[in-house]
């Protein structure tokens, strides 16, 4: 009798638990059978299952018979790959730079959400399925950015946080913090070597309110203490926490001479987690980044839009990859996000990458630099059902995206693709069926708001 | 004093002056008789006590700006003025949770020219100027008070002009009297709206976040160390004074609540996400899209205001000819595409519409706040939202007691029984029939016959205030 009552309580209690985890994330399960599995990092497998069970991929091999109430997706013919991975996105986010001042680290992408954006279907629909929404380069030193899992549909803003993915901060030099506050409002950083001090500077500050706070939390826990606090600053606060090795720096930069700058500020600080991003110049200093440890995310072929990013090649992320850095290939743009398979599989074309060596740079690869590839990245047991189904090979050109999946949940069918995304709609929106948006590509996409503020007020075009 | 001689009937408010009791004004020839006392009786009228709560044929009586009785057959004083109100339907007077009226704009601080350092600017630039006061800024005779008295709103909660945390809201009456004499409660709240600082930080929502986050911190700081400070102030530092933080005290006290305007969902979900993570009270008000926000708003315990805003209704062919033009570019008229746009524009207007009614079928109670909206559309718009499955009762409720148990004043506002302060709305027809006027309002026992309400001039007034 006591051991029924302990089993029943026991299923009870485990009902409960499974209970409140889904009250907290939606997560499904499916089966999805018979296609090319691309897993990344095990290899490519013909004809072989997938089974995902409660968000968690729970067995690949052949014949898997589907689970009661488990929905089946045939996938002869298709080929099944890890959800894409955009490590330098700024969609669904509410604003994107907090461009008035020089450093801004107190400032997170992940209190401006915007579960509404329809950017995050159209993400989908090419096959990404966790993006890194990031804070733009106005500043040397922005804010935190959110590590997000694209769960297109949800109304609550905190359902798209991946929890748990580490903390990340944007940093920026060069050409967009010096026109922003040099040109713009004629205060430091106004060249390369003002954005070097503006850095320096911070991380000298806040290696001293780090320790003015160790100080006080010592002597408060002393009997009859009665000193004053040294003043909170959410600022310092952040950026100590750099220094402490608890936040990931991914740092917008295009030229040579300024990556190899802050990897010679970020040894001297003690800071190892370490990501360029855009960095169109890595290929000159490849050998310092692989022995750094420091990791690349670029763009496959995308430059000349401004000065600084004049000297440039298509073989940057091949050469980067065969030095052994831990490369990654990356949109900064709505648009781009939506075909990341064939930016990378352009790599094949200027480098000659092998299949998966392309693939990791969409995948496993922006896992790394974003600290989540223990959990996503490769479609093995035990990571997260996030997958990416397409008509042919993802690196051939004539793929589609065929099906996009979510923690088990399928996000984007295009069988089913709805002509109205929108989740909410403005009613004093006016009507239109088309729409014009006039040609801003020369412009940089990190610069949001940050043009908007600066360029048109202080004319500075 | 000057400004009531504005009004017409001066001969009626110097006999009212020598009592030394309040002062009537009219906007038209009215025949009532000159208070001699503050004791009325209204006879013979269909008394909404409370919602649900009808007498018909009852009597209230009033006596110095309070109710002392309400019922049938009741006695009257000897010193009353009779009101005969033979179909006639009464109402408690109804209560607005965010409002502008009666308060002034202070005077633009952005400077012309851009800030010399847009991170470091004054309070006043950031718009972080929680030490402000709105009783300073009130004006007793500000045209949209009569507005809004004349719908039958009789108190309000109003706050200042201003950026991302204004200054602190007051609960008024609207009766046009002297600023100090308006105010039941001062301090009511901590305003605060998600608005941006010009060219200067927190220039966006991004910085408006962590503004909050960061004052929060500092003032729970400063003022645990300044009541350390307080109890032996030997052998320590003075802690720095500071109007800002000091504004947060009685926040994290949870003395004050913070009255957030929320329209959209996002806003609310900010809200709701800088509530838990700091854990002070929150009123949020003005909201107007919040039909799938109802069980979290309720879960943290928040007070609600839902806007008197809504969208307006679809007019066919109401066109600009600018905007035809456009059409003309972009769409074939009656296409596919265009219906399917207007289906889910209307479909929406209509989650608006009916967002009143999501809230009272989830049994979560709310108030109304008039923020946005112009005074004509008031009662049009609660009538749309009747027609949308809210009741009328719900609808009383919403205007009378909830909003007073919302800002904690029901033990003397919002229903009409002995004891509480006479606010009461008197209308010829039931309130929210078609063809129903304001006849009469009383504000803590004293009349006021409204005339037709006037529009013109408040619609240019509000236009000033949307973002």
């Amino acid at each position: 009798m006591k051991t029924i009552l302990k089993i029943s309580i026991s299923a009870f209690m485990l009902i409960v638990v499974s209970i409140h985890s889904n009250a907290q994330l939606e997560t499904g399960s499916l089966l999805i059978k018979g296609g090319t599995v691309l897993t990344v990092t095990k290899g490519t497998l013909e004809s072989t299952d997938v089974l995902v069970r409660d968000g968690k991929i729970a067995q690949i091999g052949k014949n898997i018979t589907a689970p009661a109430g488990v929905k089946v997706i045939e996938a002869a013919g298709k080929f099944v790959m890890p959800g894409i991975i955009d490590a330098h996105s700024h969609a669904a986010l509410s604003a994107i730079n907090e461009a008035t001042s020089p450093v801004t680290a107190e400032v997170w992408t992940g209190d401006v959400l915007d579960p509404f954006a329809i950017s995050i279907y159209h993400a989908l629909g090419g096959g990404v399925t966790t993006i890194h929404a990031m804070h733009g380069s106005a500043n040397a030193i922005g804010g935190e950015c959110e590590t997000i899992k694209l769960r297109y549909g949800t109304k609550d803003a905190d359902a798209l946080r991946m929890e748990g993915a580490p903390r990340t901060i944007k940093f920026a030099l060069g050409e967009n913090p010096t026109r922003v506050h040099g040109g713009g409002n004629n205060i430091v950083p106004r060249t390369r070597m003002g954005v070097e001090f503006v850095i320096r500077e911070a991380f000298s500050k806040a290696k001293e309110y780090g320790a003015a706070w160790d100080k006080y939390n010592i002597a408060k826990t002393q009997k009859n203490f009665r000193g004053a606090p040294p003043t909170y600053s959410k600022r310092l606060e952040t950026l100590s926490e750099i220094l402490k090795g608890n936040i990931i720096i991914h740092c917008h930069s295009y030229r040579a001479d300024e990556i190899y700058m802050l990897l010679k500020v970020c040894e001297e600080f003690g800071v190892k987690r370490l990501v360029f991003q855009h960095v169109n110049e890595g290929f000159k200093v490849a050998p310092e980044l692989a022995k750094y440890g420091a990791m690349a995310s670029v763009f496959a072929d995308w430059w000349a839009y401004k000065f600084e990013v004049y000297y440039s090649t298509a073989y940057n992320a091949a050469i980067l990859t065969k030095n052994g850095v831990v490369t990654s290939i990356n949109s900064d743009d709505a648009e781009l996000m939506r075909h990341l398979y064939h930016e990378a599989g352009k790599t094949q074309k200027y480098g000659a990458l092998t299949d998966d060596e392309a693939l990791s740079l969409i995948t496993l690869n922006p896992a790394k630099q974003l600290g989540i590839d223990s959990r996503v990245g490769s479609l093995e047991v035990g990571k997260e059902g996030d997958i990416a189904i397409f008509s042919a090979h993802p690196l051939s050109i004539y793929a589609i995206p065929m099906i996009t999946i979510v923690d088990g949940i399928v996000r984007f069918d295009r069988e089913k693709d709805p002509d109205d995304e929108r989740i909410y709609v403005d009613p004093k929106e006016p009507l239109d069926a088309a729409f014009y948006e006039s040609d801003k590509s020369y412009i940089d996409n990190c610069m949001k708001d940050a043009e908007e503020t600066f360029y048109s007020l202080f004319e500075l075009n | 004093m000057k400004n009531t001689f504005r009004q017409s009937g001066c001969k009626i408010i110097l006999v009212a002056l020598l009592a030394n009791l309040h002062i009537m004004t009219f906007a038209q020839d009215v025949r009532i008789l000159p208070a001699v006392s503050r004791s009325y009786a209204i006879t013979q009228v269909t008394v909404f006590q409370g919602p649900g709560r009808k007498v018909d044929g009852g009597t209230i009586l009033i006596k110095d700006g309070l109710i002392t009785a309400v019922g049938k057959g009741l006695t009257i004083p000897p010193d009353a003025t009779i009101i005969k109100g033979d179909s006639l339907y009464v109402y408690a007077g109804f209560i607005d949770g965010l409002s502008r009226i009666g308060v002034t704009k202070q005077k633009e601080e952005v400077p012309k020219e851009k800030a010399k350092d847009p991170g470091n600017p004054s309070n006043e630039q950031a718009g972080t100027t929680p030490y402000i006061d709105v009783r300073n800024l009130l004006n007793p005779i500000d045209k949209p008070i009569e507005e809004f008295r004349a719908l039958g709103f009789t108190v309000a909660q109003v706050v200042p002009y201003g950026g991302m945390m204004a200054g602190s809201g007051a609960i008024v009456r609207l009766d046009g009297n002297a600023a100090d004499k308006m105010v039941i409660k001062p301090k009511s709240a901590f305003y605060a709206e998600f608005a941006n600082a010009e060219r200067v930080y927190p220039n966006t929502i991004l910085g408006i976040m962590a503004k909050w986050k960061e004052l929060y911190k500092q003032a729970s700081l400063t003022k645990s160390y300044s009541s350390v400070y307080a109890s032996n102030r030997s052998g320590i530092e003075s802690p720095t004074t500071d109007r800002v933080l000091e504004s947060f005290y009685p926040v994290i006290d949870k003395q004050e609540p913070v009255l957030f305007k929320g329209e959209k969902n996002l806003d609310i979900q900010r809200i709701l996400s800088l509530k838990s993570q700091l854990g002070f009270n929150v009123q949020v008000a003005e909201i107007k899209e919040g039909w799938d926000l109802i069980t979290k708003l309720n879960a943290a315990g928040s007070k609600v205001f839902l806007s008197l805003e809504l969208p307006e209704e679809k007019k066919p062919n109401a066109k600009t000819d600018k905007e035809k033009e456009k059409d003309d570019l972009l769409i074939v008229p009656d296409s596919v595409e265009l219906k399917a746009l207007q289906k889910r524009t209307d479909d929406f207007t209509a989650k608006y519409v009916g967002q009143a009614a999501a809230f009272n079928k989830a049994n979560v109670p709310f108030g109304f706040s008039g923020l946005s909206v112009k005074s004509k559309d008031v009662i049009p718009n609660l009538r749309r939202m009747i027609k949308a499955g809210l009741s009328e009762d719900a609808a009383l409720a919403a205007l009378t007691i909830n909003a007073a148990q919302a800002l904690g004043l029901s033990d003397r506002l919002g229903t009409l029984d002995a004891g509480k302060v006479a606010n009461i709305v008197i209308s010829h027809k039931p309130y929210f029939d078609e063809k129903a006027k304001v006849k009469y309002v009383f504000i803590d026992g004293k009349i006021f016959e409204t005339g037709p309400p006037v529009v013109d001039k408040s619609d240019k007034d509000k236009k000033s205030e949307k973002p």
